[in-house]
């Protein structure tokens, strides 16, 4: 994949590697029309380190909101600038920032774990050499050594969403958005779930979607709570008083 | 891309045991219709070369064995496509491919090119068992490959049609029947036509009648023209389809 320079480069301003230059930059995300549930007015911007934990009731948003950061849904207003690549301007590069794990791993039951793991690095434009590197990383990182060579339709749930989190990883993406990461994981994998998503944090920004609280509590930086559609509250994570927050706000 | 792209949608197919048995049914027909064609020309050799003009093995076997092969192309088309965007939506794996930086046209082209390498895997089938003849006896090359050039292009056309079918719905068995719908309409149009300008219009879009020239050894640009425009036609329309997903979500 060729290089190109982000668009707030090329105009002259901060590149995102700048300190302090937002990863993900999303302004006033609005969505009407889909068949998914709509959202209005979404803004988030996010740093380096963030790993915030999107909240809200079913059907208020969460998916929608990850699939127009990721870029598989266009706005009908708004805008989103990945690593510094505009979504609208430069669809692939910003896409090539992201990871994305939606809430049904996509996965094809035919192949097997290394195979498609592969693809997946291949097509977010990583090289051969690249991919084979990345490939013995992500199998270590996310404990798949013991499977890599099997068959994905004879694995467990919680094995697909492990395969599920490293194709949203294995191409190091400056943001991960993950939808739901924690489903059909046990007490064992959802402790490593979190191990994971802590250690990926340090470099990378995440955003997730969950109904849990206590992942939030136990993962998070900050938490951004979605309400029919709108983003109603969006701080620090503190902890404590995090019931109290989610229950004013969708109350 | 589209080569990564074309190298996955082919080895996905070849994983199919459903592939498997429709190219061992095509093969099995093949050979039917060649030995029960060879035999046929062996009866009628002696009379056939009498005429002013005979006709020699290759142009009976091309009008006889492989212009009705066509027909069976045309209907194996569709149901090697079939899988191409259907089964992505089904299996929710287009998430992958929506939130990757692939474009619209590297992901048509590739999965169209995957769909066509195997099915021309096929097509040099038949081709190559009249072509093993020349072991046995002269063959006439160029109007062996104006044949082989008509069943290519053909399937080219057909396989486009079958994959924008399969990028409007989630169901293969709708996108099968309508594609073979239109396929069918498209061949009949053939034998509709007649001398008044109307119908001689109907007969111009007919797949038979541009196909006809290449098994008598006549390759014609505006032949060559129909199926390119309507291969580029049902491509370009699957582009447009992928584009408003993004606009509306997926089916």
């Amino acid at each position: 994949m060729a290089l190109h320079t982000p668009d707030s480069a090329q105009a002259g301003n901060a590149t995102p590697a700048d300190i302090g230059a937002p990863l993900l930059d999303a302004h006033s995300l609005s969505l009407r029309h889909a068949s998914d549930a709509g959202v209005a007015d979404i803004s988030l911007s996010l740093q380096r380190g963030d790993i915030v934990g999107l909240l809200g009731l079913n059907g208020a948003g969460k998916s929608t909101t990850l699939r127009l950061l990721c870029g598989a849904l266009v706005p009908d207003a708004g805008s989103v600038q990945v690593n510094g690549y505009s979504m609208s301007d430069n669809p692939l590069q910003a896409r090539a920032q992201i990871g994305y794990l939606p809430d049904q791993p996509p996965l094809y039951d035919d192949m097997r774990v290394n195979e498609y793991l592969t693809l997946t690095g291949r097509i977010r434009g990583l090289d051969r050499a690249n991919t084979a590197r990345r490939l013995s990383c992500i199998i270590d990182q996310c404990a798949l050594g013991d499977v890599r060579r099997k068959i994905i339709g004879t694995l467990s749930k919680g094995f697909r969403q492990r395969i599920g989190l490293a194709q949203a990883l294995i191409h190091e993406p400056a943001v991960v958005l993950l939808d739901e990461p924690a489903n059909g994981l046990d007490p064992q994998q959802m402790e490593g779930m979190r191990q994971l998503i802590s250690d990926i944090g340090r470099n990378q920004t995440i955003i997730f979607s969950t109904h849990l609280l206590a992942e939030v509590k136990a993962t998070c930086n900050r938490v951004a709570i979605i309400h029919s559609g709108r983003l109603v509250a969006d701080r620090p994570c503190s902890g404590d008083d995090l019931e109290t927050v989610f229950q004013e706000a969708t109350s | 891309m589209i080569g990564i792209i074309a190298r996955h949608e082919g080895a996905s197919l070849l994983r199919s045991m459903q592939v498997w048995i429709i190219m061992a049914l095509l093969a099995g027909l093949f050979g039917f219709q060649f030995l029960k064609q060879l035999e046929v020309f062996l009866s009628v050799q002696a009379r056939l070369a009498l005429q002013d003009h005979p006709v020699g093995l290759t142009g009976f076997m091309s009008v006889r064995y492989l212009e009705p092969l066509a027909l069976a192309f045309t209907l194996a088309a569709p149901l090697f496509a079939m899988r191409s965007f259907s089964d992505e939506f089904r299996h929710q794996t287009y998430a992958l491919w929506q939130s990757s930086p692939v474009s619209a046209v590297s992901l048509t082209l590739g999965k169209f090119l995957g769909v066509y390498t195997v099915l021309l895997l096929s097509v040099i089938l038949a081709i190559g068992m009249l072509g093993i003849m020349q072991l046995m006896t002269p063959i006439d090359w160029p109007l062996l490959l104006s044949a082989g050039l008509g069943l290519s292009l053909c399937t080219a056309a057909c396989t486009a049609c079958g994959i924008y079918f399969s990028s409007l719905t989630r169901h293969s068995l709708i996108a099968i029947v309508a594609s073979l719908a239109l396929l069918f309409i498209s061949w009949m149009l053939g034998s509709a036509g007649g001398d008044t300008l109307p119908l001689q219009g109907l007969t111009d879009l007919s797949i038979a009648t541009h196909l006809h020239g290449f098994f008598q050894g006549y390759v014609q640009t505006r032949n060559i023209a129909f199926f390119a425009l309507m291969t580029a036609l049902f491509l370009g329309l699957t582009i447009i389809r992928l584009d408003s997903l993004r606009q509306k979500g997926q089916p």
